[in-house]
């Protein structure tokens, strides 16, 4: 029965990639850019955000309400419900252009992190250093900086492991929380590796450099002031200290060299589209182009050729990024109507929003939304509101220049808050799974919500809307 | 107790347990204070527990894992069931008795049995 829905799905899928073909090829090379908020089709009705709030609550109330209920059924569950609104939109809206590009977006997702996931996996550091707070925060800061070089989900899977083994003896869940707030998230905000929403942007036109020159001052007080809280917070932790510095050799170790080389393909792999490089080849109508098969082809083979050993020892397995996978798809699927919605309301209403309103409105829809779809179509109303065009890159390089306080908005938004719940980024749902596996009680998704992300993170949040966006724009 | 082993004999000889479908059959007896399979932890092992049966044989240890139908299914060759044990008879209240043990799931319905290797994270 679970089998038949899936087969179903990826039937409606596949027979929607070639079915779309007319409107792909129109589009051509930007296809996989264009904002869902762009199409020319009717709007959907208000009630079909329903499916979206259902998987929502499936997310956060599973684990702990009906845990192993949940662990069995989640892929149907989010596959009927994303199903609920892909049928809606083919058969009420007649709209697979929509779906389509939907779909394209999910698989350049989980092609990146399928494969950043497998290649980090195959890579086992040791850090036998005493964990001090001191030695956390910069550990801490080190990843931030990182996840710029090798994005959010690369600097996780990379560093989370020899986190944790250095902080065996005191570890808690804060220890992980954190490091999902620097390395997952917030850290990933000076370049458009670091995180998709950035990426998207960069696609459409944004400078490169961009992103650092305008934001690295806001990155540095928001990650200064997250890594505070966390060494006042680790200093209050008294677990371990009866080892000294003396019981560790303080030597740092490194296995799994050849898979840098395939962190390094994926790196470049990024930049492989028609829409950075001409002479790319699109492969339109396919949802997919060169980067996606590069990525894909990253995942079998460095799994194919990775150090048995190391797999072992990192206990190397496919749940998390399948978990992902499934969870994804549906959230994708169910979000396209919550996303237009959002983007019509936003241009009706784009003249009387200012940067504050941007800054806010993007942060919590990335917090529970994908945030690159998010940071496209707030981005779009942003530059409605000066009569600009998204999809022309002159006008977005025009509107980089005219008004860089609605982008700077936007982008730090759409990064930042990625870190307010387990759904908001990617890499946080892999980190909680790895973390679990090495028997570290997690909490569930409403008390990181509440306890955690509301009280440290949304403070600090405010502070920066009142120095970088109060009154602007 | 007789044919009782010692945990270090078991690891050191390569004494195997068994598994069939959803139960483990662990040929020693003591205390199991944690469990780590996949992502569930376990530490109710009590009878009202849903997520485990566990029982005290007179020289080998029963366990159900209720959430799981089959574990060669459940864990790959990568992977670990964790826990951490008490040897029958020693102090449970000393952390040095808390002993970290892997179990391996391999084909033919046995279990190895393993001290933990250090470089695996487990954490008490």
């Amino acid at each position: 029965m679970h089998a038949k829905i899936k087969i179903l799905f990826f039937v409606i899928l596949l027979f929607l990639s070639f079915h779309v073909s007319t409107y792909a090829q129109a589009d051509q090379d930007t296809t996989m850019i264009q904002p869902i908020a762009e199409t020319a089709h009717e709007l959907p009705e208000a009630f079909m955000v329903i499916p979206f709030v259902l998987l929502l609550l499936a997310i956060a109330t599973g684990p702990i309400l009906y845990k192993h209920f949940w662990e069995h059924n989640y892929p149907i569950i989010s596959i009927i419900l994303g199903l609920i609104t892909v049928l809606y939109y083919l058969i009420f809206l007649g709209d697979t252009h929509t779906l389509l590009h939907t779909f394209a977006e999910y698989l350049s997702f989980i092609a990146l992190l399928s494969s950043l996931f497998v290649a980090s996996g195959g890579i086992l550091i040791k850090v036998d250093k005493k964990a001090t707070p001191l030695a956390n925060v910069i550990f801490l800061l080190i990843g931030g900086v990182l996840a710029n070089i090798i994005g959010t989900t690369g600097a996780s899977m990379l560093l989370i492991r020899p986190f944790i083994k250095m902080n065996k003896d005191r570890i808690s869940a804060y220890h992980i929380i954190f490091f999902i707030f620097i390395v997952s998230n917030v850290g990933g905000a000076l370049t458009p590796i670091g995180d998709p929403p950035l990426f998207l942007g960069f696609l459409r036109g944004v400078n490169f450099f961009w992103f650092f020159e305008n934001i690295w001052f806001i990155w540095l007080p928001t990650i200064l002031m997250v890594a505070a809280i966390f060494y006042v917070v680790d200093s209050r932790n008294k677990k371990g200290t009866e080892s000294t510095a003396s019981d560790y050799t303080g030597k740092i170790e490194f296995r799994g060299t050849k898979n840098l080389l395939y962190l390094g393909i994926i790196l470049i792999s990024v930049f492989i589209d028609p829409a950075v490089i001409s002479w790319v080849p699109s492969l339109v109508p396919l949802p997919f182009g060169i980067r996606e098969i590069i990525m894909f082809s990253v995942v079998y083979f460095s799994y194919k050729t990775a150090d048995e050993e190391i797999l072992r020892d990192n206990e190397f397995d496919f749940e998390p990024i399948k978990e992902v996978a499934f969870l994804f798809i549906g959230i994708f699927a169910t979000m396209i109507p919550a996303l237009q919605l959002i983007a019509h309301e936003a241009r009706l209403y784009g003249d009387s929003l200012n940067a504050g309103v941007f800054y806010w409105a993007t942060g919590i829809l990335s917090g529970f939304l994908d945030n690159a779809p998010t940071f496209l179509n707030f981005l779009s109303a942003a530059m409605g509101k000066f009569g600009l065009d998204i999809n022309v890159q002159a006008q977005v390089k025009e509107f980089v220049v005219v008004d860089e306080i609605y982008l700077v908005a936007i982008s730090v938004a759409a990064v930042f808050f990625g870190a307010i719940t387990y759904i908001g980024n990617g890499p946080n749902f892999m980190v909680k799974a790895i973390s679990e596996r090495a028997g570290i009680v997690m909490p569930t998704f409403f008390v990181y919500l509440f306890k955690y992300a509301v009280t440290v993170l949304i403070p600090i949040y405010i502070i920066i809307w009142l120095i970088f966006f109060y009154g602007h724009g | 107790m007789k044919n009782m082993k010692t945990l270090d004999e078991i690891i050191s000889s390569k004494v195997n347990g068994l598994y069939y479908g959803c139960r483990m059959l662990l040929p020693f007896t003591g205390t199991i204070l944690k469990m780590v399979i996949e992502d569930d932890i376990i530490m109710d092992f009590s009878p009202r527990s849903k997520d485990i049966t566990f029982v005290q044989k007179e020289n080998y240890t029963d366990i159900y894992l209720h959430n799981y139908k089959n574990l060669s299914d459940a864990v790959n060759k990568y992977e670990h069931i964790k826990m951490i044990v008490v040897e029958q008879g020693k102090d449970i209240f000393d952390f040095n008795n808390h002993r970290k043990i892997a179990v391996l799931v391999e084909e033919d319905h046995k279990l190895i049995i393993e001290e933990l290797d250090k470089d695996i994270l487990f954490i008490e």
